[in-house]
């Protein structure tokens, strides 16, 4: 059984970046609005470098650093969960210190 | 009405030109549906002989040495024709109001679903016809007592803005049932052998949460006998794969991470620039990533909750593919009675 309730959003990864290009476009993904960062960097990695070392992964959201979870992010944009995200993900510039954190 | 209609909802002149535009589009498309489930809504005419009567057309050859040995006494050895029991149906079309629906495209499709569906089941006259919208609400846009009139479907039309900002398919199981109990109530006087039978057609993207929940609500639906037929309205520009009715159970099953080259083949080499394509149902992925980044892939098809599905691409599928469902629904309710 899944998680009791949880509310998931669709959402589609994408990046500028070609060296870190998906070998191929996951399209739309279900993904719990509990999420932050850390855990959308391991499904990018999950995707893109299974059996590698994970590296770490900024994500965006309209230009802006996803620094809240995916439900925090849309309550303040008065975006509802109805519509597709698009994330887009670079390297990380500077290793998070607050991996761990939540 | 006292709901809140959504500030998108066309006002009564652009609910008539849609309403009307529809039913011409959809005209030979429900009247195919009509001559299908005229087929296979309909009481079956031929009659069996059944005992035991005291008189009756023919007797009941297994009942003879009895009646000799009794005496005399053990009469009852005719057998008559018995009439079919009369059906009264009650169906309900729920069309999913969300903001998805208008985002994903399935709006317009949604709303001829609706026009073909209710077109249909008025021609044939075998019952009742109710109309839900849901979204984060339910909320009643045609009641099951009153006739589905072209003017009822301009009515239904105005109030579907496709801006509701969740998907509670929970709820909307929850309250038909309530109203499908309701609607058993009123009719439950007659008390003639009438026997009614309760029909759900939700018409919506698909997409929900909670499936878990939605799982125990389906097999409460079953156990009150009301059919729940999901109608998908799969938008996606892919070329159209055979629209498939779904028999046997729903699988379920561990989550499994899906082989990452099933993924779409005509979607390589995608970068932020280029246009998306859109993902159909049938590809899309749910997601499962706990606290520690634990990821968990399956098919989001794989583990939708309801045991009849269909996904329809285009509505002139429509009237063969939901045919074939209830055609199936038919075998198995007659072959339990
Ligand atoms: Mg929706």
């Amino acid at each position: 059984m899944e998680s009791h309730a949880e509310v998931k959003v669709p959402i589609r990864l994408t990046t500028r970046d070609p060296t870190i290009e998906l070998p191929q476009d996951a399209g739309v993904m279900l993904v719990q609005t509990s999420l932050r960062r850390p855990q959308l960097s391991s499904l990018v990695n999950s995707l893109l470098r299974p059996d590698a070392n994970p590296i770490p992964f900024d994500i965006l959201v309209n230009g802006q650093f996803l620094r809240t979870t995916i439900d925090e992010y849309l309550t303040k944009n008065g975006v509802s969960a109805e519509t597709t995200l698009e994330l887009e993900y670079t390297r990380a510039l500077v290793p998070p210190l607050n991996v761990s954190s939540f | 009405l006292t709901h809140l209609t959504s500030t998108l909802a066309p006002n009564a002149s652009t609910a008539r030109t849609l309403w009307l535009s529809h039913e011409a589009s959809t005209h030979s498309l429900s009247q195919q549906l009509t001559e299908s489930l005229r087929l296979i809504l309909a009481p079956t005419l031929a009659t069996k002989l059944r005992g035991d009567f005291r008189t009756g057309k023919r007797l009941n050859l297994k009942r003879i040495i009895p009646y000799i040995a009794s005496g005399y006494k053990r009469d009852k050895i005719w057998l008559r024709r018995s009439m079919p029991s009369k059906r009264n149906y009650q169906v309900l079309i729920a069309l999913d109001d969300s903001r998805s629906m208008r985002e994903s495209g399935s709006m317009d499709m949604g709303l001829k679903t609706l026009t073909l569906i209710t077109r249909s089941l008025a021609m044939l006259e075998v019952g009742e016809v109710g109309v839900v919208g849901f979204g984060e609400t339910v909320n009643v846009a045609h009641a099951f007592d009153k006739p589905f009139t072209s003017e009822a479907g301009v009515r239904v039309f105005e109030q579907f803005g496709f801006d509701a900002s969740k998907t509670n398919v929970r709820g909307l199981v929850e309250r038909s049932l309530e109203l499908f109990g309701e609607a058993r109530g009123m009719r439950g006087g007659g008390g003639s052998g009438e026997e009614n039978w309760q029909l759900m057609l939700v018409v919506s993207d698909g997409i929900c949460d909670g499936h878990g929940e939605i799982l125990r609500l389906v097999r409460r639906a079953q156990e009150e006998r009301v059919m729940i037929v999901f109608v998908i309205i799969d938008s996606s520009a892919s070329p159209p794969l055979a629209a498939q009715p779904n028999a046997g159970p729903s699988k379920s099953g561990l989550p499994h991470a899906t082989d990452p080259t099933m993924a779409t083949p005509a979607s390589q080499g995608q970068s932020a620039d280029k246009p998306k394509e859109k993902t159909s149902i049938m590809d899309l992925q749910s997601v499962e990533i706990s606290k520690e980044g634990k990821v968990v892939r399956w098919k989001y098809m794989e583990r939708f909750p309801f045991r009849y599905y269909l996904v329809v691409r285009d509505v002139r599928e429509l009237p063969g593919v939901l045919a074939g469902a209830l055609r199936q629904w038919f075998g198995e309710v007659a072959g339990s009675a």
